[in-house]
């Protein structure tokens, strides 16, 4: 077993387990310890690829910026009156969980069948330069879909600002 | 069709060096325990937080065939993902907010209740 091999073997398992956490715990503080694990996996898992400047950003945003939304969220709700952590119904449960299964079955299916598409393509070696060309990639051919995310992000945070000061929010006017 | 299945075996070599279909195969079961979590769980921060591994499930599929084919396009994506799984938890988490200031609870069932 090569080192390659043992290190995505670990990260896969780490990132697996506690994103089974964060579903299973029935403690959401627990749960977003588990996401904040899973987020740090996912993270190396794209180093391992070779993609350090999304890794980074990756740490930053979603393992610093969200969890920290989250679990600020957390702490404004009382959880001690938290009683039924998973939804009811013996027999729905089971079809859903069924539904899930179906669906892994799926996605397992058509990457096995994605096969061919590995054989013959040789990774990436170097990534020399990687973030530079990254960079004038996002400023070129997907400048569009660059200014539309500013446009959206505009939109939400006048969202977010107008859902806390409408009726009923947290800066309600009185 | 057992020849079929032997050739299918073979290309899909889980145990050895890893590949393409690794870096899928994580990917898959962590978006599907994230659809799990959406459908089981009714706290709705949880819920939110399934979301999220779903969108990271998706980015490890994003980075993975972005190598394989040796193009950046993917990481260009997985760019868009990430602020849009930023925007989309600020907007989630405040609604959950409104939602706990007047319910005094975070269940899934007072959703039906956010009209008016």
């Amino acid at each position: 077993m090569t080192a390659d091999t043992f290190l995505f073997w670990l990260l896969a398992i780490l990132t697996l387990v506690s994103g089974l956490g964060v579903v299973l715990v029935a403690n959401p503080i627990y749960s977003a310890l588990c996401l904040a694990m899973t987020m740090v996996g996912v993270s190396a898992i794209f180093a391992t690829l070779g993609a350090l400047f999304i890794a980074g950003v990756q740490m930053i945003v979603y393992a610093g910026a969200v969890m920290v939304l989250f679990v600020m969220v957390l702490m404004l709700f009382d959880l001690r009156t938290e009683i039924a952590t998973f939804s009811r119904g013996r027999f729905s449960g089971a079809v859903k969980i069924a539904v899930v299964g179906l669906l892994a079955g799926l996605l397992a299916g058509v990457f096995a069948m994605t096969t061919a598409l590995s054989d013959g393509i040789a990774p990436s070696a170097d990534q020399a330069d990687a973030t530079k060309s990254l960079g004038a990639l996002l400023f070129t051919k997907y400048v569009f879909g660059f200014e539309a995310l500013g446009i959206l992000l505009l939109v939400i945070a006048i969202g977010v600002v107008g859902l806390a000061r409408s009726k009923g929010g947290t800066h309600a006017k009185r | 069709m057992r020849a079929a299945r032997v050739v299918r075996m073979q290309n899909v070599d889980l145990f050895g060096p890893i590949g393409l279909n690794h870096y899928l195969i994580l990917s898959a079961l962590l978006f599907v325990t994230g659809v799990a979590g959406v459908l089981l769980r009714r706290n709705i921060i949880v819920l939110l937080m399934s979301i999220e591994l779903m969108l990271n499930a998706v980015n490890i599929s994003f980075i993975a065939f972005g190598k394989y084919m040796n193009k950046l396009d993917g990481q260009v994506l997985v760019f868009f993902v990430m602020t849009i799984a930023a925007a989309e938890a600020a907007v989630g988490l405040a609604i959950a907010v409104n939602i706990f200031k007047r319910y005094k609870e975070v269940n899934i069932r007072f959703f039906e209740h956010l009209k008016g």
